[in-house]
């Protein structure tokens, strides 16, 4: 019974070390658009969600793409570089991972999509 | 086609009226059972045991009912029902309206009460030997389970409601899941986890009954594994079909909703394990109870946090009024089972006597401990928005910080996979020394190979030798079976026809191979992942990772309600076809269609970006080294679970040292 205890606990601190060890430079920060250009930490990327607008462009053949995420009032222009989600389009919500520039636009690391995990495409109410 | 009234009429009142009602039935059913199967089981009625018994039969016939309706409503376009109207339409392929059933979130709670109808009945069918006492109070907690899907599907999301007008077609599926993953993806992972309440009745049925002995152990063994099964073939047709849809070029992104399907699968992994040493030594009793617990408690929670949309999430799904009475059944089981466990820690005393630590008990309870700090260190990741949002700023984990603290725990389970099965029950003597040969030298082979060929990376050092070292372990076992009984008398068919009998643990072994091959395909695939943008005029070449591809053009085809902008390129004889789908009808949504050319060695997965006004195109091309060892191995995970499976238990004479008591009265 002791012995199984000291077990349990050497596990337990070698999976405490590990989860304090790892989420040291793996953690980002979520954000609103607004909180972005106040609360940017020193270092390391952040994410924020919001809709995309309607001003897409796009160059490269789609490999680049430069666009207005807005949530709520504030909005920030993202720069990307890579493949889109299938379902990005005006009016979707993305979380775009990433860090804002001094050139006061957010380049984008990756630029994620909400999953439409369900079969409709818009709610139906009776 | 016209619709009239008394069309409509007879449609609303067969499907709607009747599905309500079947609905309505099996709850009162569900209740009615619960209740009595707790009495009788308490006042050892034989009676009325039967009865509660056979209410729950009648419950999940009533969900068979309801499913049935709801199934003949999706495939007949009734969309009368605001279900069917939500989740179909008229152009949908009729197989895919079919899964209508299990898409929605109103229709994938009557799947999982369906499956624990099912599973459910049969496992009170085989329930004899286990006495009536223990087998009234599972059928009572299974029919709570059961009365508790009801009440959802009765109040808050019945798949029955009826729409004020008939519409003359549905909404349709969203094209990203137009595809045949979601055909089986979805039903096979629900099906997994509706498994697991199997297990869990019996297992708090055995606690409320005082009979803490291996009974519900054996009685559900083949459901946790048909639970198991599942829950691994759902996991990996997960990140199949996410691989060859999505294109991002991975197949695991560490998703809350991921995580959460991922967890119970840990736990159900270390309680197969863990329940062993019970059968076979009578040890780990309390431990057994507590891990069977858990692995239902994580099932619920994944439910909860899919359908609350508490966590940020790539996938959303229909977030609904259902997440808070998910987090009530969570609470309610937390509170029932931990209350339980509790009350009678005091009789889980274990029978079996202690086993130094080097022995086969040693080892599965070491697996056990690693797999639950897996589960710690995957539940941190996924609830840190949650407890940092209330704290503060809101933070989330990436991919990285489960790698770095996940790694070093699979590598010492992978460790363990090699040396576990070689050690001997109760005591580690010296043949099991020299055993350890054959595993070491292996990993010592791989790790010199990988070496010379030029990898540094650590975690692949580690990762690949000691799944070289598992697959060693492996085919050493086989080969001591086989050339132990071919000694023995008898030849070949003999060894061969005792290593059938012996499936149980041979199909284990093979499982085992299974998940090392796995194991080598996501090392391989993560760690040599090469990646290269380009763009690409017709008659231009790019080489990536030595395969060179040859872009030849791109052409738009127009199709009934899409168009596809389809671009050919050649590697070596082959023509391979990335395009891009562009839905008009639904807002000019695109869809990426990869295209990927596998072998055993790797796939060159190439996405289309787009074409450019000067003619060119863009595209992204991976080259992922090993992808299909991941699938191959799970194909053999699977056989080595259906041969487990059908295997009598018990084939070995080892002792029984848990004082079983003899099923009193069985009926």
């Amino acid at each position: 019974m002791i012995r199984w205890a000291i077990v349990m606990g050497v596990v337990a601190a070698c999976v405490g070390y590990l989860v304090y060890s790892a989420s040291g430079g793996a953690s980002e920060y979520y954000v609103t658009v607004s909180e972005l250009r106040s609360h940017q930490p020193a270092s390391g990327d952040v994410r924020v969600a919001g809709v995309v607008q309607d001003d897409i462009q796009r160059s490269d053949g789609g490999l680049h793409v430069r666009f207005t995420e807005k949530d709520g009032t504030a909005s920030v222009v993202v720069d990307y570089t890579g493949t889109l989600p299938d379902i990005f389009k005006p009016g979707i919500t993305v979380v775009a991972e990433g860090r804002l520039g001094g050139d006061g636009v957010f380049h984008a690391r990756a630029v994620l999509a909400k999953c439409p995990s369900r079969f409709s495409t818009t709610s139906y109410t009776s | 086609m016209p619709v009239t009234l008394l069309d409509n009429l007879i449609y609303v009142v067969i499907l709607a009226f009747i599905g309500s009602g079947a609905l309505l039935a099996g709850l009162v059913m569900a209740v009615f059972s619960a209740l009595l199967s707790f009495w009788a089981g308490s006042t050892d009625n034989s009676v009325m045991i039967q009865v509660g018994r056979r209410a729950f039969y009648a419950t999940a016939a009533m969900i068979f009912i309801a499913s049935a309706l709801l199934e003949t409503a999706l495939v007949t376009h009734d969309f009368s029902l605001a279900y069917v109207t939500e989740h179909t339409d008229l152009s949908t392929p009729i197989a895919l309206v079919a899964a209508g059933f299990y898409g929605g979130q109103e229709g994938s709670l009557l799947y999982w009460a369906l499956i624990l109808g099912i599973l459910g009945s049969a496992s009170l069918l085989a329930s004899a030997r286990l006495g009536p006492r223990l087998a009234a109070y599972a059928a009572g907690i299974m029919a709570s389970i059961a009365s508790f899907f009801l009440v959802v599907l009765v109040l808050v999301a019945s798949p029955f409601d009826v729409l004020a007008i008939t519409p003359p077609d549905g909404l349709g599926l969203n094209p990203v899941l137009r595809d045949g993953g979601m055909l089986i993806h979805p039903p096979v992972v629900l099906a997994g986890f509706a498994a697991f309440a199997i297990p869990f009745s019996f297992a708090a049925a055995a606690l409320l009954a005082g009979r803490f002995d291996a009974a519900w152990i054996a009685h559900t063994r083949r459901f946790a594994l048909v639970a198991w099964g599942l829950q691994s073939t759902g996991l990996l047709l997960g990140m199949w079909w996410a691989y060859h849809v999505l294109g991002w070029g991975g197949y695991w992104g560490w998703d809350p909703v991921e995580n959460v399907a991922f967890m119970p699968w840990l736990a159900t992994t270390a309680y197969l394990h863990s329940s062993q040493v019970q059968e076979r030594r009578g040890r780990l009793r309390a431990w057994n109870f507590g891990l069977v617990i858990l692995a239902f408690l994580l099932v619920v929670f994944g439910t909860f946090i899919v359908r609350s949309g508490i966590v940020p999430s790539v996938h959303t799904f229909a977030v609904s009024a259902i997440g808070p009475w998910f987090l009530g059944f969570l609470g309610v089981c937390l509170v029932f089972s931990i209350g339980l466990l509790a009350l009678r820690s005091g009789g889980l005393h274990n029978t079996g006597e202690p086993a130094p630590a080097v022995s086969r008990e040693g080892a599965f309870a070491l697996q056990n401990l690693l797999l639950i700090g897996v589960i710690a260190v995957v539940f941190w990741g996924t609830m840190l928005p949650l407890v940092s949002g209330l704290v503060g700023q809101e933070r989330v984990v990436n991919a990285s910080y489960y790698e770095r603290a996940s790694g070093p725990l699979f590598a010492a389970i992978l460790a363990l996979m090699a040396a576990g099965p070689l050690i001997p029950w109760r005591h580690a003597g010296a043949p099991f020394w020299r055993s350890l040969t054959w595993p070491a030298a292996a990993s010592a082979l791989v790790l010199a190979i990988l070496l010379a060929a030029g990898v540094r990376g650590l975690p692949a050092l580690i990762g690949v030798p000691l799944a070289a070292a598992v697959v060693s372990t492996v085919v050493y076992e086989y080969a001591r079976g086989i050339g132990r009984w071919r000694r023995a008398g008898g030849g070949w068919p003999r060894a061969v026809a005792l290593l059938a009998r012996r499936r149980r643990r041979y199909g284990a072994y093979l499982a085992h191979l299974g998940l090392a091959v796995v194991v080598v395909g996501l090392a391989a695939s993560h760690f040599w992942q090469q990646e290269k943008d380009v763009t690409l005029q017709a008659g231009q070449q790019v080489t990536v990772a030595g395969y060179t591809l040859i872009y030849s053009g791109a052409e738009t085809r127009e199709l009934a309600d899409h168009s596809e902008l389809v671009a050919a390129m050649t590697l070596g004889g082959q023509t391979l076809e990335p395009a891009r789908a562009t839905y008009a009808g639904l807002g000019g949504q695109s869809l990426t269609h990869v295209a990927i050319s596998s072998s055993p060695v790797a796939d060159v997965y190439v996405v289309l970006a787009g074409t450019n006004s000067d003619g060119s195109a863009s595209f992204r091309i991976f080259v992922n080294p090993l992808v299909t060892w991941i699938w191959a191995g799970g194909a053999i995970i699977i056989v080595g679970v259906i041969l487990g499976n059908t295997g009598r238990r018990r084939q070995v004479a080892e002792p029984v040292t848990a004082s079983v008591p003899s099923a009193v009265g069985a009926s």
